[in-house]
């Protein structure tokens, strides 16, 4: 398997908090992988590292064969990233601000109306980027990391404070972004529904835990094989999936609840086992 | 040089090349307007009239630069703070560190141009109304380098500041403390208050002679390096998370 993004057993450290705990990820290329979990599971903090805006306190990664720090502006090049929110001069227009990313990639000039063209901001460009609304400032931060389409694009939280038709808009462009070019597409977010319309690949991450890794469809064949069938609810929605989702995050948030006088290790066997099944017969059928 | 040009980009609207600028401007008009008021007071003090030519009107230049510096040290970095621009200087491929220097030389080159607007004015005041024959030029050209050379501790120690924190407030702060403070301890001739970079500033504004202090150019000089390595150093291992 052609993997362009890997961690291995990556791990974030906080004083005296663990932030992402031993995360081992595979990332295809040419895929979409959607990295799902609830608020504060971690999303953020691993992207961080795949970017190098913050260093890993154990384990390692690899982007594209290249490492931090050693291979920063070469990984950098090819990354195209947007992270928690958007960052942008607020004394510049959208399109000067894009134009600083610009000459710092080496691109043409052409690449700023194309990145304004995909986000949806063509109209305003010309305007100081303060003055833009948040749904806005959101497809300034995607426009520049669309710029000069990057063969890898990490988003964080990307359709956070759009309108649904905002939503709708920008989860089409990013779905159809492998097919527009050659790129991969790691794309967080607190809900599988939204994910779920988009990704070929999921991780699930909750406290800083991979809980599961697979294709879309292995999700849904473990959703139906522990017994959260779906497609016969009413409605037709794929609500299974959601409960699934739901359910992993519950059981492994009991775990830690639970006492934890004699084994403090027993959460880690139950859910890294749980993981590693689900894992290999992934693995198995790719 | 296409980080320079980048960070010239980023510059604007933001105020910081008129700012120094118009310390320069401001500067000389004083200058002017002290020499067209007060001229006959001035030279009838009891120093040789090419000092009171220099350190006569080089005090309130010296603030008008101090303060021009403060805060266009704190505009260079707030611009990256306010939408955390910074966070994504990092995450694209731009050294950090050379960015650090480029706003660092931005300001340097800026306040050498105030200075030798506010000298210009000095050199046309020194040949029209000193006394005649006793305008030296090489005097001018000395003190406007000694007072470029010891106006850069303050200046690389705002930068390190401005750099280091995300709320604008906090290097301004520290700029007005360093100003005040600066200003209570110029007097003093304990040579251990020369590491206080706005005491270095506010050296050449309270001496009586137009004629560089070597000591404090090396201080000056040496202070200079430290604060900007310094300031590569952080820009470089402390990352912005
Ligand atoms: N700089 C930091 N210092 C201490 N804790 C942090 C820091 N950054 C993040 N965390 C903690 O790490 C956890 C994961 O955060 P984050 O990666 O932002 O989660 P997510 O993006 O999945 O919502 C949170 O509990 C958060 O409080
Ligand atoms: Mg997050």
């Amino acid at each position: 398997m052609d993997y362009i993004i890997t961690t291995e057993q990556l791990t974030k450290k906080y004083k005296n908090f663990i932030s992402v705990n031993k995360v081992s990820m595979h990332i295809r290329k040419g895929s979409i992988y959607g990295f799902l979990g609830p608020n504060g599971a971690g999303k953020s903090t691993t992207m961080k590292m795949l970017l190098g805006l913050t260093s890993p306190t154990g384990g390692s990664f690899m982007v594209d064969g290249g490492h931090f720090p050693n291979d920063r502006i070469s990984i950098l090049k090819k990354v195209g990233s947007f992270i928690e929110s958007p960052s942008f001069y607020t004394n510049l227009t959208g399109r000067e601000n894009l134009d600083i990313i610009r000459r710092i990639l080496g691109l043409p000039v052409n690449a700023v109306d194309d990145a304004l063209e995909l986000a949806g901001l063509t109209e305003f460009g010309n305007r100081l980027a303060k003055k833009y609304s948040l749904g806005m400032k959101q497809r300034l931060g995607l426009a520049g990391a669309l710029l000069g389409r990057p063969p890898i694009l990490i988003l964080d939280e990307p359709t956070n404070g759009l309108d649904p038709s905002g939503i709708y808009e920008i989860r089409n462009l990013i779905k159809s972004l492998p097919s527009l070019y050659d790129c991969t597409v790691l794309i967080s977010s607190h809900m599988l529904s939204e994910i779920e319309l988009m990704a070929d690949d999921i991780g699930i991450l909750n406290h800083g835990r991979l809980l599961f890794e697979g294709s879309l469809d292995e999700l849904r064949q473990s959703a139906v094989q522990e017994g959260f069938a779906a497609d016969n609810k009413p409605g037709g929605k794929d609500t299974g999936l959601e409960d699934m989702f739901l359910s992993m995050i519950d059981k492994d948030n009991k775990a830690i609840k639970a006492p934890q006088s004699d084994k403090v290790s027993q959460r880690d066997k139950v859910s890294q086992s749980d993981k590693v099944s689900l894992y290999r017969k992934q693995r198995a059928r790719l | 040089m296409n980080t320079l040009i980048i960070e010239l980009r980023k510059e604007k609207r933001t105020g910081v090349i008129p700012l120094l600028l118009l310390a320069g401007i401001l500067g000389a008009a004083y200058a002017f307007v002290l020499f067209f008021v007060r001229k006959d007071t001035l030279l009838n003090l009891p120093l040789a009239p090419m000092d009171v030519l220099l350190t006569q009107v080089y005090g309130m230049i010296m603030i008008l630069n101090m303060f021009g510096i403060v805060v266009a040290a704190c505009m260079v970095y707030n611009m990256e703070f306010k939408g955390t621009a910074i966070k994504k200087m990092y995450m694209l491929p731009i050294s950090v560190p050379k960015m650090y220097l480029c706003k660092f030389l931005i300001l340097t080159v800026l306040l050498f141009i105030a200075i030798v607007l506010q000298n210009m004015a000095l050199l046309k005041i020194g040949i029209s109304d000193l006394p005649k024959g006793t305008f030296k030029m090489d005097t001018l050209l000395k003190f406007t380098a000694y007072s470029f050379i010891t106006s850069m501790p303050a200046l690389s120690f705002m930068v390190l500041v401005s750099s280091r924190f995300e709320n604008m407030w906090m290097p301004l702060g520290i700029g007005v403390a360093g100003f005040l403070s600066g200003m209570a301890l110029a007097n003093s001739s304990v040579r251990l208050l020369l590491l206080h970079p706005f005491v270095v500033m506010l050296k050449p504004a309270v001496a009586m002679s137009a004629q560089p202090d070597n000591g404090i150019v090396t201080i000056s000089m040496a202070e200079t390096l430290l604060f900007s390595g310094m300031g590569l150093w952080m820009a470089k291992h402390l990352r912005y998370e």
